[in-house]
């Protein structure tokens, strides 16, 4: 008979008034399961195993291990317990090997100094006991996202954890990746261990996990056996109402080019060319989906729209015009840009809700009187947006840090399709973002381009392109492998081929071959 | 206001208020620093007791010294004024995420220049006060443009470059008073006596409070309102806060970041005048006043809010005060304020003492003792 291992009972958080994380959440998990944590963010999925690794504390509550009471303060402690975990945004240090990061804090020792022979040896046996195959001795920089991944699971695993916490593991990789992924994951169980997974992923729930707890705003709804529920009433206990319908990109009103790249190219610090040769066009009222690995020349692309990397051949046209060379001369064209980073280039963390989400318009002239703020207008102006996209907040002069990932991206949003003008180049709008607020932004983006502005959609989640664009371009190695006119007549397997650069398809446009 | 749901609507928005996240953290911060005054009090006294033969004395004299005349009062607002001046300055620079000491150079350079504008410009009375003042401001940002600039066109660290401006600043002006504008009369290296009618009116009889410190109060609200309703203030804390951000909203970071060093060191340069032209019947600063670098010792206690230095600005005028008092008065040393001073900075800007997220913590576990039908369903709508 199945026992928990682990049992957590009565959790309570908040970060502040009217922010609660958790509210006498109850969870408890079996001995070599693997069971999912779902639910929209800001349930508060992240933030209870944050408590449960010991990087935030519970105002109230229990942490039962084995049926023994426990306090969790650090992720020390957490990991003398056996519980790992592996954040969304992995934490490897760049410089130093595979081995060296596995062991970063509990280096093995020979006379005082470090000892690599060691290290390496732990890793190789680690790996091939759970078949995740690495070379211990390659640098971290040199991998890729698959890899790292599992380099962070190795790292918990010789800490000999024994509950592995997962944080949206899935979210940067490919559909095959994820299906090897999901083969390890099962290893892992097979080995004895126990998996967490915070997912908001339905399809992956249904193909890998044995139990799923489902949260919403801050509670426990219930916990199922995977194989008694389907997948439409766990989205209907995760967001409260039915599931979104699937959407299904119409024909699109083609319009004139607003954003044509020809022929550019652009050398890394290496020399190493990280776009080669790339041309397209985005035309008013379409929506151009970017699909690729990343690391295939998305950044190097964006950095070229923005003004950030001046290409060393060929030329972008923007509205009939040469592509002004500064971002804020881009935004004088009508161009927005919803970046990747959000916390680093969308937001401001010191500044409030309505600074953040005003930021665009406390430029514009209908804000200022000389060079000072109608701060009416303004607050009026924050509010109509916010609550445009639904903001779920305490008050707009609240400081942006207490949102959640999913809230903080609407304002990021709001803001930047508010101002959008021609063109808005839209860098993975949803990541981590739960359902309810990815249909908002969806729907926001759609409005837009029914509009006549033309949308470019950079996004790792297939799903998302092929629900929102009818036509994409894919990249591999800093080329367009494969221009897709209809995405809805190409299987996602094909488009998995393009991207991992198995296939290719023929430069066919004469307009691309010819000028 | 009869209306009982117009009232309903004021007291939920009062507790709304109240119980938010700003008010949460200008309390904890509030909490924070008094608590590392506290402190530094305490270890303050276990040093005088362990120097002092009578350390009741000292510390009478130390801490109720500055309180116990109008005279003694006077002298803490004076003491404050160049602090004020300073502690702003250095809040704008703060702000825009810059570390340009020239703040110092620019008391030197702003006094200097207020006092030779008094002297040798032949000025109507009506501005004998003014065009002094505002030539030593401008000239302090002249010469302070260069340091600002150089960090924002070339990356040259505004630190270092700025310390060593500050001595090239120093030197100019010792051999200008020991060559050029020498007063062989006076005895000393200085220029002639500041004419009557440029000197500061005093504010307060008996005193030596001058109009400065209104001055000074002015120039806090209008750097509160430059930093929060102006776009430019707002370029300015957005480059400071995060200049990815602010790059990506369009706003030129160089450019701000250069605009508020500027700005910042004049505001430190009209300080210097206005303590010239306070305080002194002529110029003879031979080494660096040290305005500037308390002024950076203000705006970090203030949490570089402008509104905040006049408090913090008060504070080490009282501390020094107090200091003076207690070395004229009994056996301590005035040094014993410099290790005080120390303490209470390292304590104030420690972010380890009293972590915001352990204070957070205790309030959020009150909010979960209440009833439930108090705030509990209420309250989980906005999650």
């Amino acid at each position: 008979m199945t026992v928990p291992i682990l049992r957590m009972q009565g959790i309570c958080k908040s970060f502040g008034p009217g922010i609660i994380a958790a509210d006498d959440v109850t969870f408890s998990v079996n001995r070599g399961e693997i069971h999912a944590l779902a639910g929209e963010n800001g349930a508060g999925k992240t933030t209870l195993m944050k408590i449960l690794y010991g990087l935030e504390k519970a105002q109230r509550g229990e942490i039962f291990l084995h049926d023994r009471r426990i306090t969790i303060n650090s992720p020390k402690d957490a990991m003398s317990h056996g519980i790992g975990m592996v954040h969304q945004h992995f934490m490897l240090v760049d410089e130093l090997t595979v081995a060296e990061n596995v062991v970063l804090g509990i280096e093995p020792r020979r006379a005082g100094l470090f000892d690599r022979k060691a290290a390496e040896h732990l890793v190789r046996s680690l790996s091939e006991r759970y078949d995740m195959p690495v070379e211990p001795t390659a640098r971290a920089a040199d991998l890729n996202v698959a890899t790292k991944q599992k380099v962070e699971i190795l790292k918990v695993l010789a800490r000999n954890a024994e509950l592995i916490i997962l944080d949206e593991p899935t979210a940067v990789l490919t559909p095959q990746e994820t299906k090897r992924f999901f083969e390890q994951l099962k290893t892992l169980r097979d080995l004895g261990k126990t998996i967490v997974i915070i997912t908001h992923k339905l399809p992956e729930i249904k193909a890998i996990c044995d139990r799923i707890t489902i949260l919403r705003k801050g509670r426990t709804i219930g916990t199922y056996f995977v194989s008694d529920i389907s997948e439409s009433e766990i989205s209907r206990k995760m967001i409260g109402t039915e599931p979104p319908p699937e959407r299904f990109p119409q024909a699109d009103s083609a319009g004139l080019p607003r954003l044509s790249v020809r022929h550019i190219w652009c050398f890394g610090p290496h020399g190493k060319a990280a776009l080669k040769d790339m041309s397209f066009d985005l035309r008013g009222g379409e929506m151009l989906g970017v699909i690729g690995v990343e690391g295939n020349g998305q950044r190097e692309l964006v950095g070229v729209l923005t003004g950030k990397i001046v290409p060393d051949h060929g030329n972008v046209i923007l509205n009939e015009g040469i592509l002004p060379s500064s971002l804020s001369s881009i935004r004088k064209e009508g161009v927005s840009f919803i970046p990747e980073d959000r916390m680093n280039d969308g937001v401001d963390l010191d500044a409030s809700i309505e600074e953040n989400v005003t930021a665009l318009l406390r430029q514009n002239r209908d804000h200022l009187v000389g060079p000072f703020f109608k701060s009416r207008k303004l607050s009026v102006s924050g509010r109509r947006l916010t609550e445009g996209f639904d903001v779920r907040m305490g008050s707009l002069r609240d400081s942006i840090r207490h949102l959640s990932g999913g809230n903080m991206q609407k304002v990021v949003c709001a803001r930047e399709i508010d101002a959008c003008g021609t063109v808005l180049i839209a860098d993975q709008p949803t990541r981590g973002v739960d359902v309810g607020s990815l249909r908002t932004i969806h729907d926001q983006m759609e409005a837009l381009r029914a509009a006549g502005k033309g949308i470019l959609l950079i996004s790792s989640d297939l799903q998302e392109i092929r629900a929102l664009c009818r036509r994409a371009i894919i990249l591999h190695q800093g080329t367009i492998a494969a221009e897709i006119d209809d995405l809805s007549a190409c299987s996602e397997e094909e488009l998995g081929l393009y991207m991992l650069g198995i296939k290719r398809q023929e430069p066919v446009s004469p307009e691309v071959a010819h000028e | 206001m009869n209306n009982p749901s117009a009232w309903k609507k004021f007291f939920a928005h009062l507790r709304t208020w109240l119980i938010g996240p700003r008010w949460q953290t200008a309390l904890i911060e509030t909490v924070r620093t008094l608590g590392a005054i506290v402190i530094a009090y305490l270890i303050a006294f276990v040093i005088i007791a362990l120097v002092s033969d009578d350390p009741q004395n000292a510390i009478r004299w130390f801490v109720l010294g500055p309180l116990s005349s109008s005279a003694e009062r006077g002298e803490v607002l004076k003491n404050a004024t160049p602090l004020l001046f300073a502690g702003i300055g250095a809040c704008l620079i703060i702000r825009g995420g810059h570390f340009n000491m020239f703040t110092e150079g620019a008391f030197y350079a702003g006094g200097l220049i207020a006092a030779l504008a008094a002297i040798y410009f032949d000025l109507p009375p009506a501005l004998a006060i003014t065009v002094p003042l505002l030539c030593g401001m401008a000239g302090s940002m002249i010469v302070g443009f260069l340091p600002a600039k150089l960090k924002t066109a070339y990356g040259v660290n505004e630190f270092v470059s700025s310390i060593m401006f500050n001595f090239i600043v120093l030197w100019v002006g010792v051999w200008l008073i020991s060559n050029v504008v020498i007063d062989v009369s006076s005895g000393d290296n200085a220029t002639r006596p500041i004419p009557d009618p440029s000197r500061l009116p005093i504010l307060v009889r008996d005193t030596n409070v001058t109009v400065g410190i209104l001055i000074a109060v002015a120039v806090a609200l209008l750097a509160h309102l430059y930093l929060n309703r102006t776009k430019w203030g707002f370029a300015v804390r957005m480059s400071g806060d995060n200049p990815h951000f602010a790059r990506h909203i369009g706003i030129p970071v160089a450019k701000a970041g250069t605009h508020s060093q500027v700005i910042g060191i004049g505001i430190a340069g009209l300080g210097g005048g206005v303590e010239i032209l306070s305080n002194y019947r002529r110029f003879n600063w031979k080494t660096l006043p040290g305005y500037g670098f308390d002024g950076f010792m203000v705006a970090i206690m203030a949490k570089n809010k402008p509104l905040m230095v006049p408090y913090a600005a008060l504070f080490i005028g009282y501390l020094r005060s107090g200091a003076d008092l207690m070395a004229f008065n009994s056996d301590v040393a005035q040094e014993v304020v410099q290790i005080i001073q120390g303490l209470i900075l390292i304590l104030v800007a420690s972010e380890a003492f009293f972590s915001s997220s352990w204070l957070r913590n205790r309030i959020g576990a009150l909010k979960f003792r209440k009833k439930p039908d108090e705030s509990g369903s209420e309250v989980a709508d906005h999650v």
